[in-house]
């Protein structure tokens, strides 16, 4: 983990536009939380809409997604990439260290909100629930959105479809892709550290730790090997 | 203007020459051979990778700079391969062709960024220097987005030259910058190939070339076609071809006077008129109208074969 | 005397003319046309790469197949299986992913590309710009409905029962299910075309679009878990899905979800929505800078 990688990383994530793209959802999270909490209805039947509906299904993804593919695959689209690749740096530090700034921005961004949103909701302890089924689950998207900016020219594209066909649309028709579905993981930390089995869910705990170790480890060797074999192509594109 | 600064070869680590050694290199896109069996060897010094656009010069140095695996061939700079081999950047500095740089970082931010990358235990220091070097110091601490393209340029050489580089790899460094600058930077690859380190940089404009000493290596097409001083190239390449089509009054005596000359190689006869090889340029041009004088024979034409430099680039490919 | 070796060097500059042009101008109707018919074809990916086409063209894939499939079971079960109106519901997942990639395709690429100055200097407006990329939008989502529509239209026309009436029956019904997919066309490209217009990045754009329909669902779930019963009639507005769903129930007599008498400011807030898009739209081009 290379700390000049990743303080330029960093900077780049935060000096940009897009950057601004961070606050909208966690915003409506946190003003709908408010309303259902104001407005007296049982949290169990707003509940689900506003911590899996928007919370684990909208924001988690999407802004892993969009900090995800950022660290990386801006620098490889814009050709700065080579500047930090033409370095004696060993190559699983750089990856470690986009990793570690995505995870760390997305956590930042996500389990902050949802932590408020579950206090809000119904207690502190599915805050705290909530907070951290968010951070496994920032920690495995950024895995797979930082080799996905690896393996293809179009990182955000093959992560939208990820997150909608593979985990919403598909995981709602067949039962048997939810055990790879990070989305499914994130919902059973949740249920199972909070008190109040307020979510439903389709994938034993013991399953979903490991197969988000899999995904974390199987991302992070994944990006390594392939940022070892980075090859630039002839002319400038 | 002011004076370039000697190398930081004194006060750094002594420059330890290396060598770029390329053994039957090739590198092929599917059916498009980008680079078609090259072998040199570049060693202290500045050379020149001159060509047209096309010729497979970058695709060259993104092989040598560890960005591309050759096809097929060896290729190794001082000795360790460069592809797959982080290693091999404590000792290369490369200045790539695309402008692209961290625009949100300041230049001093840029090249210390690329200092504490190289883990130089006095990080600094080496900046300053690098900067200086480049003549950049009273805009460093501005946004890199804020420069003009010949600032870029010259932020971009200090971040390569932060680590005392012995081996410096420059992608159509002059590319941007107006006269003075352009002087600048030639003054300071001059002096950094004069310190001993092995410095390549790649351009189509042969007037760069000529103005920075040393061995210049030809590509067109992917093969290379020349290598060496870059004086007997250039006259190579640029003076009169030594093929000429004479038109006379009468060919057939005056073949046979040229054929009398030392620099004639050959003459060639047909209906159109008179093909002459010459071997010198210079003493067939001055020896033709004497002869012709002589034999009281009027020259009607007088063509060199091929005029413009595409024409020359490939005589010189399939000489 | 002997000609020179080489004679004076000597140069001639050839004086082809400052080639004006003198003849019919066709103006500014026909370039924005031009731009439309361009952009439409774009969206489609014709007249580029294949790359460019394997989005656009599986989604038109998976609404034909769907199409086939209706007309099929009516074949076979004489009832109808998918009704026109029903259908562009059925493919909405697919065509809003067509939208995120379209959108981006249309509006952030030339942003990115810093052409804007290029279409600005010609007769070209601004406004006209803005209008005719969200028209090819708009179009190029329409027919990626209507289509298949079609399609279905021909299979079951073929297999009416009573001859000529229930043939009219069916063209009815066809064409009210296309003017359905009209107004959901004309809905979604609104708000995606604002979105797209704002990023000059593709990727971010089209993850923009998705975002903002996929947040509204959870949304108008929350206001449903907490609202009356009239709370939920108008809450599902917030869509842009449902919003178009319940000013088909309320235009069209269809059968969806109750939306009570709130018919009318379903439609309301349908054109609200388009108004609306459409004058952010000409108010960021006017500001985009050229």
């Amino acid at each position: 983990m290379n700390p000049t990688v990743a303080w330029i990383t960093l900077r780049g994530l935060i000096g940009r536009r897009r950057f601004l793209l961070l606050f909208p959802l966690p915003v409506l999270l946190i003003v709908l939380a408010v309303v259902g909490r104001t407005s007296g209805v049982r949290y169990e039947n707003w509940g689900v809409p506003v911590i899996d509906g928007i919370g684990f299904t909208v924001m988690l993804p999407v802004i892993a997604l969009i900090v995800g593919t950022g660290v990386l695959g801006s620098e490889i689209d814009d050709g700065t990439i080579t500047h930090i690749l033409a370095k004696p740096l060993p190559r699983s530090e750089i990856v470690l260290a986009k990793l570690a700034v995505a995870f760390g921005v997305t956590l930042v961004a996500t389990a902050v909100p949802m932590f408020v949103a579950g206090v809000i909701t119904h207690s502190v302890r599915l805050g705290v629930a909530c907070a951290v089924a968010c951070a496994l689950g920032a920690l495995g998207y950024s895995a797979v959105f930082l080799a996905l900016s690896l393996l293809t020219r179009r990182p955000v594209l093959v992560g939208l479809l990820y997150v909608l066909l593979w985990e919403s649309l598909l995981g709602n028709l067949l039962t048997g892709t939810r055990i790879l579905s990070i989305h499914q993981y994130v919902l059973t930390v949740a249920n199972e550290l909070g008190d109040s089995k307020l979510l439903t869910t389709h994938v034993g705990w013991p399953a979903a730790l490991i197969m988000s170790g899999v995904f974390v480890a199987g991302g992070t060797i994944l990006s390594i090997d392939r940022l070892r074999s980075f090859a630039v192509a002839g002319e400038t594109s | 203007m002011n004076t370039v600064e000697a190398p930081p070869a004194g006060a750094a680590r002594a420059v330890t020459a290396k060598t770029v050694e390329l053994v039957n290199v090739s590198r092929w896109y599917g059916n498009v051979v980008a680079v078609n069996d090259v072998t040199m060897t570049l060693g202290p010094g500045v050379t020149g990778l001159l060509g047209p656009n096309g010729a497979g010069k970058t695709t060259l140095l993104h092989m040598m700079s560890g960005f591309l695996p050759p096809s097929q061939g060896q290729l190794t700079v001082g000795g360790a391969p460069a592809w797959r081999n982080p290693e091999v950047y404590r000792d290369l500095g490369l200045v790539s062709e695309r402008e692209s740089v961290h625009g949100f970082l300041t230049a001093r931010e840029f090249v210390t960024a690329s200092a504490r990358m190289h883990r130089l235990p006095q990080p600094e220091q080496a900046v300053r220097r690098a900067i200086e070097l480049v003549e950049m110091t009273p805009a460093q601490d501005r946004r890199i987005e804020t420069f003009s393209k010949g600032m870029r340029q010259r932020t971009r050489v200090a971040a390569a030259l932060v680590h005392d580089p012995s081996v410096l790899l420059l992608d159509e460094p002059f590319n941007g910058m107006d006269p003075r600058q352009r002087l600048h930077m030639m003054d300071l690859l001059h002096s950094m190939g004069g310190a001993g380190r092995t410095v390549l940089f790649s351009s189509h404009i042969l007037e760069e070339v000529e103005q920075v000493s040393g061995t210049v290596q030809v590509m067109v097409a992917g093969r290379l076609a020349a290598s060496g001083d870059y004086r007997t190239i250039r006259r190579l390449m640029t003076h009169r071809p030594h093929v000429f089509v004479i038109r006379s009054t009468d060919d057939r005596r005056l073949s046979v006077a040229l054929i009398a000359e030392e620099s004639v190689n050959g003459v060639d006869l047909d209906a159109s008129g008179l093909t002459v090889r010459a071997g010198d340029y210079g003493t067939f041009t001055r020896a033709l109208p004497r002869i012709a004088l002589r034999e009281g024979i009027r020259v009607r034409a007088l063509v060199p074969s091929d005029e413009s430099l595409e024409s020359v680039f490939s005589y010189l490919v399939s000489a | 005397m002997p000609s020179e070796a080489a004679s004076a060097p000597t140069g001639v500059i050839h004086d082809i003319g400052y080639q004006r042009y003198t003849g019919p101008r066709l103006g500014r109707w026909y370039a924005v046309r031009s731009l439309y018919v361009h952009s439409v074809r774009t969206a489609f990916g014709i007249g580029r790469t294949g790359k460019a086409k394997v989005f656009p063209w599986f989604v038109v894939g998976i609404a034909f197949a769907v199409a086939l499939i209706a007309v099929a079971v009516r074949s076979q079960s004489k009832t109808v299986f998918i009704s026109y109106l029903q259908f562009p519901d059925t493919i909405g997942v697919p065509v809003l992913l067509m939208l995120a990639i379209v959108a981006p395709e249309l509006v952030s690429r030339e942003l990115r590309a810093h052409v804007l100055p290029l279409y600005f200097s010609r007769p070209l407006r601004r406004t006209d710009y803005a209008l005719a990329k969200f028209a090819a939008l708009a179009t190029a989502l329409w027919l990626v409905f209507a289509g298949p529509q079609l399609l279905m239209f021909l299979g079951g026309v073929f297999s009416v029962s009573n001859g000529l009436t229930g043939a009219w029956v069916e063209f009815t019904d066809f064409a009210v299910g296309v003017a359905y997919a009209a107004i959901a066309a004309v809905v979604f490209s609104a708000i995606g075309i604002l979105v797209a217009s704002l990023s000059g990045r593709r990727a971010v754009a089209a993850a923009a679009i998705v975002a903002t329909f996929l947040v509204t669902v959870p949304v108008v779930g929350v206001l449903e878990a907490l609202g009356s019963e009239t709370t939920q009639q108008i809450v599902p507005a917030i869509n842009p899905v449902s919003l178009v769903e319940g000013v088909k129930v309320w235009v069209f007599q269809a059968h969806a979800f109750p939306i009570g008498d709130f018919g009318p400011a379903y439609l309301g807030i349908a054109c609200g929505v388009v108004a609306a898009c459409t004058a952010l739209l000409l108010v960021r081009y006017r500001k985009v800078a050229a």
